[in-house]
């Protein structure tokens, strides 16, 4: 029972990239002829690779001016040193 | 090893800028909060939105954050916490309008990006992360997607670090189980 409670907590920082390389690599080699463990390694990792790839929301040029409206409106007037951030401004064509 | 990230887009520029700002905010120049809106209104605009679900409530809880930042200037402290101060804010604000959207049972706008990122995986992701209950919910949107420290995330839901992680853990296991064959196929 422990050393399976001890597998769970060196996996979810197996998951989380937190281990340190030696004890990453030597769990890997744990796992190799114990496929549970590295059927539990594997999916697990991939769930944190899969949310932290989730994409990000996108906030807009008109989100951005939306927002100053919503505080204009509110009596706040706000004076951002530029009138747009220039990372809102221009949308580079690059994929991938 | 993964780095331990602290609030990890932002540049030393934006420290420096954030002192002078919160400096004449505390003085009392509401203009200052325009400053602070340009190095964190994408953040928490997109804390808001994961944590909501929708652009319009993302936007209004947006300004209703800052509002409150000026509101609450004499509180503002800039020696780093201002950063775990501005999310808790936008937090609580989320969580009151999570209550009104159970109350009225509002739909999600689970559009996040442009359509060729909408891939079935990736959606599966997202509707699983909004199934969660919101005590792993809330980890995993700080941690792994604002990629928060743990330290920080921990003081924005004020709880301890070792709970912030025993959480995180579980609710990345609980994702994992929802999401089930989906994981085995990529």
């Amino acid at each position: 029972m422990k050393d399976l409670d001890l597998y769970g907590k060196l996996v979810d920082l197996y998951a989380g990239d937190e281990l340190p390389t030696e004890l990453r690599d030597e769990l890997e080699a744990a796992a190799y002829g114990n496929a549970e463990l590295s059927h539990e390694m594997a999916t697990l990792k991939r769930t944190v690779e899969l949310v932290r790839g989730t994409p990000r929301p996108d906030f807009t040029e008109e989100s951005f001016h939306r927002i100053l409206m919503r505080l204009y409106t509110r009596g706040v007037p706000p004076q951002p040193t530029a009138p747009t951030p220039s990372h809102l401004q221009y949308r580079l064509p690059i994929s991938g | 090893m993964r780095e331990s990230v602290c609030m990890s887009s932002e540049s030393p520029q934006d420290t420096l800028a954030e002192r002078r700002w919160l400096s004449a905010l505390a003085k009392g120049d509401p203009s200052a909060l325009g400053g602070l809106y340009e190095i964190y209104g994408e953040r928490i605009f997109r804390y808001t939105f994961r944590m909501l679900g929708n652009r319009s409530d993302a936007e209004d809880a947006t300004a209703e954050t800052f509002l409150r930042v000026l509101r609450r200037s004499t509180e503002l402290r800039a020696d780093g916490a201002f950063r775990t101060w501005i999310f808790r804010i936008a937090r609580n604000l989320c969580i009151d309008r999570m209550r009104q959207h159970k109350l009225l049972d509002l739909p999600a706008d689970a559009q996040y990006a442009s359509g060729e990122d909408r891939t079935a995986l990736k959606v599966a992701v997202h509707q699983a992360l909004g199934d969660l209950p919101q005590e792993y919910r809330e980890p995993l949107i700080l941690c792994d997607l604002e990629e928060i420290s743990a330290k920080e995330a921990a003081e924005v839901l004020r709880i301890s670090v070792p709970a912030l992680k025993s959480r995180l853990y579980r609710g990345r296991r609980a994702l994992r189980d929802k999401l089930g064959e989906a994981i085995d196929k990529t």
